[in-house]
């Protein structure tokens, strides 16, 4: 919780001292950047949730949670490909603003998959070993 | 890119509560609430991409994630109930676990350095694309109001351009189905079936 405080507030405030010149309001309003900075806050806490918990089955929550952090930036990058089209076009820079939600499905077909086949293995290693905490399996063989 | 008016707040509300739900799956002490406060990660996702026209994505999401990654997650919890976590004394954390915040913290940081530079470039071309919040849909004729295109432009997609990786995940599906019926049955359902 407190990197997380430390890491939004670290963030927050050159985007709030940058817009010094506009009015008090204007500045909170979220552009691109705050939903890339959600996303990786998103992703922080996943990465930080599969590298300490005990419990198998949280370390796949986690998982899931770096999965939604990564659809949330795609979506935002389409959104911002759909509204600046044609000034970007006139910058030269063409993409399909429909890769983001396409590449999206294709994401949470996957992460489906990976949860139906990672937890039946959580089910027969629970089967043979009795317990669902990583550091007690730590033998390869009986 | 700006969101104005009732949705910067919308955006505000989402993301604090996506960001708080977050950090209550990952310390949680019972899987339960872990997996109940994963759920309310996912609909706030799912909100927020609503938020940014997706709808389909959104559907989507709340569907198949929360409606099927997740129910099988809570049935697995259900068959894999440890009772023991609910002591205070059981550990939650492995050894690793400030090497893991002190690394998360570092990666924040990072980020912040990473993307100053990059911050200039996101800033809207011109006044008119900065000012259009605007929906890209069609009205439609039966007095329903404002339909979004998303949907059917995203299955158009799906359906041309992205037809071969379509057909490869169905395949994928179908290669997780088989893979976790056989991880999952018993000894003594295949001593039934020999």
């Amino acid at each position: 919780m407190i990197s997380l405080a430390i890491g939004a507030l670290a963030y927050v405030t050159p985007l709030l001292l940058q817009a010094q010149n506009q009015p008090f309001a204007k500045r909170f309003e979220p552009t691109l950047v705050h939903f890339l900075m959600l996303s990786f806050l998103l992703f922080v806490v996943g990465v930080a949730g599969v590298l300490s918990r005990r419990n198998i089955i949280i370390i796949f929550m986690s998982i899931e949670l770096i999965l939604n952090a990564v659809n949330l930036n795609l979506i935002a990058f389409s959104r911002y490909l759909q509204i600046n089209a044609d000034a970007l076009t006139r910058k030269g820079l063409v993409i399909d603003p429909l890769a983001g939600p396409v590449f999206t499905i294709f994401i949470i077909v996957v992460a489906a998959a990976e949860a139906a086949v990672g937890l039946g293995i959580v089910i027969s290693l629970f089967r043979n070993r009795e317990t669902v905490a990583i550091d007690e399996i730590d033998l390869l063989k009986w | 890119m700006q969101l104005q008016g009732w949705e910067a707040i919308l955006f505000y509300v989402l993301a604090i509560g996506t960001l708080f739900m977050g950090v209550y799956v990952v310390t949680a002490r019972l899987a339960v609430h872990s997996a109940l406060c994963l759920i309310s990660t996912l609909v706030n996702v799912a909100l927020l991409f609503i938020l940014l026209r997706a709808e389909f994505v959104a559907g989507v999401q709340i569907l198949v994630y929360v409606g099927g990654v997740m129910v099988l997650f809570l049935f697995v919890i259900m068959l894999v109930q440890t009772r023991a976590e609910e002591e205070d004394r059981v550990k939650l954390y492995t050894g690793q676990m400030w090497p893991a915040v002190i690394v998360a913290f570092l990666l924040a940081i990072s980020f912040f350095f990473a993307m100053q530079p990059a911050q200039l470039a996101f800033r809207p071309a011109d006044a008119q694309a900065a000012q259009s919040s605007a929906d890209i849909g069609q009205r439609s004729e039966s007095g329903a109001g404002f339909v979004s295109s998303d949907t059917q432009n995203v299955g158009e997609a799906l359906y041309t351009k992205a037809a071969l990786p379509f057909e490869i995940a169905s395949l994928l599906l179908l290669v997780a189905i088989v893979g976790a019926v056989l991880l999952a049955r018993g000894t003594k359902q295949e001593k039934l079936y020999e």
